[in-house]
């Protein structure tokens, strides 16, 4: 990781949407003294024209991304802009970019003592994105930083098995109906858990979530930044 | 499905589950379950291979073979063989589901009677024939309801206790047996080198099938594997994932008529058996169907953790496939409004069923191939269409 060249890249949910998740991301980069860049007129991923079929579109957008991101270390909050591009650019553009996730980030803040946290007995869930997870195999970094910041309770499918929260695919937008009763059913899990928070490491999974459940859903920047000591 | 269906429907699906769980981590699965994905991804690589074999062997076992490019053909091509019946019997077949057989017959004043229980409730429902899953069709009924489906089909008034349904059930279709000639059954897998057809079934039913003057076996191209060693490892696995059991109480292999050759060695057709039996193997769009597509068993482990298909049932599916991979065939066996209107978007393409799936098909690389079709042809959501206007001259989706 080139973290002397590092661009943040917000992704549209947390751009445009919850940007508290944006905010608290650069919060931890500033507390960790870390230089970093935000793109003006930050562009579009592709990820979602890509999921819904229109690949023309999503291609004619991904040169123009890939033109603007290549070459620097990319830190990415959301799992869909990590999954596209991480996987989708190298497969359908040949362009290999420098990708972090901010759960991988933060998960080396911590160990390399960057940034301290203070830990606590709060009972925290963990909803795995399908983008982070199954896509893309990232399973454990999410759960390093949830166990240094509390008691990390697991629901009943987790991992490669952990339920969707609804909202991928373009389904939110086409058949929000479907969206809400998933999300409904991943929310029993999570009440079974025990935990008091959601967390989670994808913007879309936390507006999918949250909008359809009362417990308290958190994106996992947001809950570090909650938990950093100040010296 | 309605509320109480769907509520139903994911009850037996989470008993279906727990059962599996012990057998699907026992070791010897895991080794078939290798054994089986290397089976079925060579077999559809050497698909038309295997056709050819399997049309010699077929041909020597004095097994009729019938190629049907599409469903109609194949059914033109049924109704030439059981034109002069009133009445034919079948067992559960997805294949005979994909043509439209039940419909057409209905058509032609030709009775049809499912042997299969499931399919049998489900046949007797007046208001939805959909099965909820390819081995349990009748999942998401309740026991009360079943028994009032039956009661009012068979004229009669039935407590609903599940053994009373099951024994009035099986007395009506033995009555209704007496009356028929003719047996229409699938095949879970076919040995191409063997000419054989494989078929696994619980109820005894398509023994009975087989027994009868002639048995038609209508089955697709995808079906075909090279031998019966390779045809019995995918049954087996089969039904491990489908019901979490080792092995079904039945599994037969028809590799020809019933003949006899006890007397100075020479062949007498016509014993016990069927005096004719006749294979329809249907193409109607596997050729140009994405080949991954085409690995599948048939267990219909992947809609059981689907969280589309656990919240809306069957309406995320076409016909008798169910579920996403459902849905992409549909685009194959059909056309692009066709898999637009099975529920090409409802999928969240979160690949859960891809690790659900014993062959381990991605259906969500698939989904997404078969949406950039889909919307070529200008079946897309229209919201999808506002995002895509969005993106091009906002920059965001929103």
């Amino acid at each position: 990781m080139n973290t002397n060249k590092m661009i943040y890249f917000k992704g549209c949910v947390a751009r445009e949407k919850l940007k508290n998740i944006a905010d608290a991301t650069e919060n931890i980069l500033k507390e960790a003294g870390i230089n970093y860049q935000i793109i003006e007129d930050e562009p579009c991923c592709g990820s979602v024209l890509l999921r819904t079929g229109f690949v023309d579109d999503a291609l004619e957008q991904m040169q123009k991304t890939a033109q603007l991101l290549n070459g620097d270390t990319i830190l990415v909050s959301c799992a869909g802009c990590y999954r596209t591009l991480k996987k989708d650019y190298k497969e359908l553009l040949d362009v290999d970019l420098d990708v972090i996730h901010t759960s991988q980030l933060f998960s080396e803040l911590i160990e390399e003592k960057k940034i301290i946290i203070k830990p606590s007995h709060q009972k925290i869930t963990y909803h795995d994105p399908c983008h982070l997870g199954r896509h893309c195999g990232e399973y454990e970094a999410s759960r390093k930083v949830l166990e240094s910041l509390g008691q990390l309770m697991e629901m009943e499918h987790n991992r490669d098995k952990a339920l969707c929260c609804g909202s991928g695919g373009g389904v939110k937008s086409a058949h929000p109906e479907i969206s809400d009763s998933i999300a409904l059913n991943r929310l029993k899990e999570v009440d079974k858990s025990g935990a008091d928070i959601l967390s989670t490491s994808c913007p879309f999974c936390k507006l999918n979530l949250a909008e359809n459940g009362s417990v308290e859903v958190l994106d996992l920047s947001e809950l570090v930044l909650r938990c950093i000591k100040h010296e | 499905m309605n509320k109480d269906e769907l509520e139903t429907m994911r009850n037996s699906f989470q008993m279906l589950d727990e059962r599996r769980r012990e057998i699907l981590n026992d070791s010897r699965i895991k080794k078939l379950q290798e054994r089986v994905k290397k089976i079925r991804t060579e077999s559809m690589e050497n698909m038309e291979k295997l056709m050819e074999t399997a049309t010699k062997s077929f041909a020597e076992n004095d097994i009729q073979l019938i190629y049907a490019q599409d469903a109609s053909t194949a059914l033109k091509q049924i109704y030439e063989l059981i034109k002069k019946e009133k009445i034919v019997a079948k067992s559960k077949s997805n294949t005979v589901g994909e043509i439209g057989l039940s419909d057409f017959l209905k058509e032609k004043n030709v009775e049809l009677v499912e042997t299969d229980l499931g399919d049998r409730i489900v046949q007797l429902n007046p208001h939805d024939k959909r099965p909820a899953h390819p081995i349990g069709p009748a999942l998401h009924l309740k026991v009360e309801k079943i028994a009032k489906i039956i009661s009012e089909s068979l004229g009669v008034s039935v407590e609903p206790d599940p053994k009373t349904i099951m024994e009035l059930v099986k007395a009506n279709v033995l009555q209704e047996l007496e009356s028929c000639n003719i047996g229409i059954t699938g095949a879970n897998s076919v040995a191409a080198e063997d000419g054989s057809l494989i078929m696994v079934h619980n109820e005894g039913n398509i023994s009975l099938l087989s027994l009868m003057d002639t048995h038609i076996i209508v089955i697709g191209i995808d079906k075909l594997v090279s031998t019966i060693e390779d045809a019995i490892s995918v049954v087996k696995l089969e039904t491990a994932y489908a019901t979490g059991t080792r092995i079904p109480s039945y599994i037969n292999i028809i590799s020809g008529p019933s003949k006899t050759a006890d007397i100075e060695k020479k062949i007498l057709k016509n014993m016990y058996g069927a005096r004719k039996v006749v294979v329809i193997l249907l193409d109607n769009g596997r050729k140009k169907a994405i080949r991954e597509c085409l690995w599948c068993i048939g267990c219909g482990s992947c809609i059981v953790s689907c969280p589309v298909y656990n919240v809306v049932g069957h309406e995320f599916g076409y016909r008798g496939y169910l579920g996403g991979r459902g849905v992409a065939m549909s685009q194959f066996l059909e056309d692009e409004k066709t898999s637009y209107d099975s529920g090409l978007f409802m999928c969240t393409l979160c690949g859960l069923c891809t690790i659900e799936c014993p062959v381990g098909i991605s259906t969500n690389d698939i989904m997404e191939k078969i949406r950039c079709k889909s919307q070529e042809a200008g079946f897309y959501p229209r919201a999808h269409g506002k995002i895509r206007k969005n993106i091009k001259t906002k920059g965001k989706p929103f």
